[in-house]
């Protein structure tokens, strides 16, 4: 059985890469499980989805745990560990990553115990980002070696038919692209023993107190129980503040600020909460003396793989 | 705003510089359907509990993860007005009864998308308003079925592209003026507002917060995600949209309308238009003249209207 892990940011159209990918290996006469794993999260957030395949019937439920390929659409998450990219990885198991930096790069700051590739972000150069799951999916084919180019192409058609002729043809170019940059590659992704129910592990649970009462849930008694959510994690942009420049208004950034990130002190002076942060950037651009600079995320978690 | 009017919010310094609402919650980032949200509860505080009919903003409070401070009630996606009778009529019978204190009541808040307002939920609205119910509808106005992926609700503007309306002219119908039709019903206070303007929508809020009755807010979000624009741009769309004229800031009270902001100059609405995706087939392959001009009529006609009455 082939278990295959896509790690991509709500937007980067990393459910339909899987959907794709599910298609085209049912096309290649495999049953297939395919789903997404997100919670409420949205346009930015850390999704992950994942695909099963196999040529008898797939028993195994529930998310991926030892994956064979894990695909990720983008590579600022790698380091991120809440986003569990490395998650399950073994000595069998190839990451490939869409990056402009080089496998090399990848192999030595990770300390993966498997094979490393990248799809050269080339591939998807004058891609936008929207883009970017289906070079992965035609990527992740050509690793898996068992799906032919045509029906690559058919899967594609298939998954995006109600999109329009033009975007049909420039997710097909970005996915046959990818497909032909990993014909060096081909095949290098080995099939997965079955589990039996022995090794099942028990899932990281949450324990919730419940109260004892006769109403059908149990209260929250606490208020803004929110913040518990870090939705810092999906920023790929981080607002940073120039206090030499910031003269002080505050009612802008804090005020716009949808996600009430950003806490002004009694002198008026703001200060981002990086925890709840999104990146929408929308301070970057209302603030009057430009004082908010959109520093890559990258640049701070570079030294903290 | 009537001169009569004595408001706190003189200027954007009077604002609040405290936020109630929590961080960490799911909306996309860049909303601003939850800018508004944030800054309408700043002003309204938290004496107040939310009744959420189905949209974006029900997974403000995705169990056992609550933004607010009080409690939230969810119903189904027409009856939120319905949900707010009752929680109206708990509130009252604990009064007479004694086992709350006045100074423990809340102010019950409907808070629903354009989809449930503008129409599955209207019906439940219009007979809450005859009931003159005790409370204060948000509707957060994303011109669309956002959470289930931006489908043509009765909010959508003319021409917009939505997930259901894909041709080359975008949606033909009209948006609903629904500002008008609940100020038909003569409640006690309808107005629009635009988390893009807080000292205009502060000073509203407040109004409403002041009053009992059925009060009516409507605050047109821009969704990056529904309307396709980079969320960076947020709240620049949201000042485009006054400064074009495309989304009038009034306010409806004793039989009167009122504008509380008319831009001494107005920008073609193209400015507005064209950075947002839902409206690229009108710039691209070729400029669609006649739809543009048909929209900029259309706008300068209610514009034209307002100075005549
Ligand atoms: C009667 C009913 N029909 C359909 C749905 C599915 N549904 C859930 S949220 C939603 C979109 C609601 O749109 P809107 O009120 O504009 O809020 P938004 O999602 O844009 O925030 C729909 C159609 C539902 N919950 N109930
Ligand atoms: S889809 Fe639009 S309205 Fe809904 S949470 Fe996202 S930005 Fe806000
Ligand atoms: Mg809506």
């Amino acid at each position: 059985m082939y278990r295959i892990r896509f790690h991509g940011r709500g937007g980067q159209g990393t459910k339909t890469a899987s959907r794709m990918l599910g298609t085209a290996f049912f096309l290649a006469g495999y049953q297939v499980q395919d789903a997404p794993r997100y919670g409420a999260e949205r346009r930015g957030a850390p999704i992950f989805a994942y695909v099963r395949a196999a040529k008898e019937a797939i028993h195994e439920r529930g998310v991926i745990r030892e994956p064979n390929l894990v695909v990720v659409a983008d590579d600022s998450l790698v380091p991120v560990p809440a986003a569990g990219v490395l998650q399950g990885a073994t000595a069998r198991s190839v990451m490939l990553i869409s990056s402009s930096e080089s496998a090399a790069t990848w192999r030595d700051r990770l300390n993966f115990p498997g094979t490393v590739l990248t799809l050269p972000a080339e591939a998807s150069e004058q891609a936008e980002l929207c883009f970017v799951g289906a070079a992965c999916t035609g990527a992740a084919a050509r690793l898996l070696g068992v799906i032919p180019r045509a029906i690559l192409e058919a899967a594609v058609r298939e998954e995006l038919s109600a999109l329009g002729e033009d975007i049909i043809r420039r997710n097909l170019e970005q996915a046959l692209a990818a497909f032909d940059c990993m014909e060096p590659h081909a095949g290098s992704v080995n099939e997965g023993v079955a589990f039996s129910v022995a090794d099942a592990k028990a899932p990281d649970w949450i324990d919730l107190p419940v109260d004892e009462s006769d109403a059908a849930a149990a209260a929250i008694h606490a208020s803004a129980t929110s913040v518990e959510v870090r939705t810092g994690l999906w920023r790929v942009l981080r607002p940073v503040i120039d206090y030499d420049r910031c003269n002080r208004c505050w009612w802008v950034c804090s005020e716009f600020c949808p996600d009430s990130a950003i806490k002004v002190d009694a002198d008026g002076r703001p200060e981002i909460d990086y925890d709840h942060c999104k990146g929408c950037m929308i301070c970057v651009a209302q603030c009057p003396p430009h004082a908010i600079a959109a520093v890559p995320e990258q640049e701070f978690s570079e030294k903290t793989p | 705003m009537s001169e009569q009017t004595v408001t706190i919010y003189k200027r954007m310094k009077d604002l609040p510089s405290t936020r109630l609402l929590g961080a960490g919650t799911p909306m996309c980032a860049g909303c601003g359907g939850l800018q508004a949200v944030h800054e309408i509860y700043d002003i309204l505080g938290e004496k107040t509990v939310f009744v959420n009919a189905a949209g974006c903003m029900t997974l403000l409070a995705v169990y056992p993860f609550t933004p607010f401070r009080g409690s939230w009630l969810y119903t189904s996606m027409a009856s939120a007005p319905a949900g707010a009778q009752g929680v109206r009529d708990a509130l009252d019978i604990l009064l007479a009864k004694q086992r709350i204190k006045q100074e423990q009541d809340l102010d019950v808040v409907v808070l629903t998308g354009d989809g449930a307002a503008y129409g599955m939920g209207l019906s439940s609205t219009s007979s809450a308003i005859e009931r003159g119910l005790d409370f204060i509808y948000v509707c957060y106005d994303n011109e669309g079925y956002g959470n289930t992926g931006q489908q043509t609700s009765a909010a959508t503007p003319h021409g917009a592209r939505t997930s259901t309306s894909t041709d080359a002219r975008g949606f033909g119908g009209f948006k609903k003026d629904l500002f008008a039709i609940w100020a038909a019903h003569r409640p006690a206070y309808v107005a629009t507002v635009i988390g893009s303007e807080p000292l205009d929508l502060a000073r509203k809020i407040e109004k409403a917060k002041a009053m009992k009755g059925p009060r009516l807010i409507i605050a047109l979000s821009p969704c990056p995600t529904g309307w396709d624009f980079d969320p960076m741009e947020s709240a620049e769309i949201g000042h485009l949209a006054v400064k074009t004229g495309v989304w009038p800031l009034k306010e409806y009270e004793n039989g009167q309308v009122t504008h509380t902001k008319v831009p001494s100059e107005w920008l073609p609405v193209e400015e507005y238009l064209k950075k947002q995706g839902r409206f690229a087939h009108l710039f691209k392959p070729q400029r669609n003249k006649a739809l543009i001009s048909e929209i900029q009529t259309r706008v300068d006609a209610y514009w034209a209207e307002v100075e005549r009455a």
